[in-house]
């Protein structure tokens, strides 16, 4: 594996924790813990975007835009369903792909 | 009237401005040469250049700052003399109270003493990696506790070139936080508090909380070949400062240390933080703790979910 494809990889891994960050945020019923995943949700974006920046081309979409939000998704859908299962209530699983297309966004990886 | 300016006290006769004033009224009586308006302005004269100190105030300048003297001033202030500049107001001593701190160096006391100086709350916790031997902290934990932290952070770079990372929260949220916290818990194992402060931790597990700090330790398998030591070490000290907090452990430093040795074999933190372990045998065994702290933590969530339900 190419040392590019290797921090995609990364790149993907964090992007998908900090997609699991805020859909749990929104599950939390607590406000005190609220804030905590407010906190959390900061962080995890933090470091995707560290890797982000590592990945050429850095100020534009990445040419494979399409497959990284496909894997975000696909990734984070697989995070909430083992909690699902394990009977954690009110999480949005629909919530994901949106949440993912925003954080891509935030970090210029996908086409406008 | 200048001949004031040459007289002199003699040597042995400089005991203070009375001694000074009577020998130089005996002086005008001889010579019946001064009014009385003239030898209260020597007098005068006399006790300003015994005092020999000016307050002024340091002014900020374009590359340098500065103290600006009026002409009218001491004549030991002259042009070209050397003086001592040093602050006019003591400040008053700050007598911090260090917590399972055996040793901290005399430099590091001093910004410690700086930043409690310098903060108008109800109390300051210092906490983190700045309260360990040596000079390797990333940056200064400060929990500031009903208090103003405006500008704090700018404070502490401009002047002891450090970054600080503040945070402000009242009382009951630091009890709070070290009642649910492993990663607090343990963040504030060591610490240095401008008030003394006891900590009475009465742990309560909340798991949807212990799960949002666990998900940092999930990546950790496969960035591990790209991470460096420290932060291999931070997230598996995550892993189990969670572990020893849902077996009603308390999680110091030392403790999570102590056990991850335990798990992985002797050495291993040393190992870690010095990224000098290889991949495959650890990894296996990471996966395995984080599995176990994961189902432990959902377990915990589904029977609480099923006891609101029951309620």
């Amino acid at each position: 594996m190419t040392s590019r494809n290797k921090l995609v990889r990364i790149f993907i891994g964090n992007a998908a924790n900090a997609v699991v960050h805020k859909v749990l945020e929104k599950a939390i019923e607590e406000e005190n813990l609220r804030k905590y995943y407010e906190k959390e949700v900061h962080n995890s974006f933090l470091i995707a975007k560290k890797y982000r920046e590592m990945i050429n081309p850095v100020g534009r979409a990445l040419p494979e835009s399409e497959d990284i939000k496909a894997d975000i998704v696909k990734k984070a859908k697989q995070e909430l369903n083992i909690r699902i299962k394990k009977g954690y209530k009110n999480i949005d699983i629909d919530s994901v792909s949106p949440a993912t297309e925003k954080l891509l966004k935030k970090l210029k990886a996908n086409k406008a | 009237m200048f001949i004031l300016k040459k007289y002199k006290v003699p040597r042995k006769n400089k005991a203070g401005p009375l001694h000074e004033f009577l020998l130089f009224s005996a002086f005008c009586n001889k010579n019946n040469s001064l009014s009385a308006s003239e030898s209260l302005i020597y007098y005068y004269v006399i006790l300003r250049n015994m005092a020999n100190e000016i307050i002024a105030r340091i002014s900020i300048g374009s590359r340098m700052d500065q103290v600006y003297l009026p002409k009218n001033r001491p004549m030991a202030l002259s042009i070209g003399s050397y003086v001592v500049v040093s602050p006019a107001i003591q400040q008053k001593e700050i007598k911090p109270h260090y917590y399972h701190t055996r040793q901290i160096e005399p430099i590091k006391a001093q910004i410690v003493q700086e930043i409690f100086r310098n903060i108008d709350a109800e109390n300051v916790i210092i906490a983190g990696s700045f309260l360990e031997k040596g000079f390797c902290f990333e940056d200064i934990d400060i929990i500031v506790i009903n208090g103003k932290a405006e500008g704090l952070e700018e404070f502490i770079e401009g002047n002891f070139g450090l970054k600080a990372h503040v945070i402000r929260m009242s009382q009951d949220a630091l009890r709070a936080g070290l009642n649910t916290d492993p990663l607090f818990q343990m963040a504030l194992s060591r610490f240095a508090a401008k008030e003394r402060v006891i900590f009475k931790i009465q742990p309560e597990i909340k798991h949807k909380l212990l799960d949002i700090h666990l998900l940092k330790s999930k990546t950790l398998p496969e960035q591990f070949e790209h991470l460096e030591g420290k932060d291999k070490y931070k997230l598996t000290r995550n892993l189990f400062a969670i572990k020893l907090f849902l077996e009603e452990k308390t999680a110091t430093k030392e403790k999570v240390s102590k056990a991850i040795d335990a798990w992985f074999g002797k050495g291993t933190v040393k190992m870690l933080s010095a990224n000098t372990l290889s991949k495959n045998p650890f990894i296996t065994k990471y996966k395995k703790a984080y599995r176990k702290v994961f189902n432990a933590i959902m377990a915990g969530i589904s029977n609480n979910d099923k006891q609101k339900q029951a309620g």
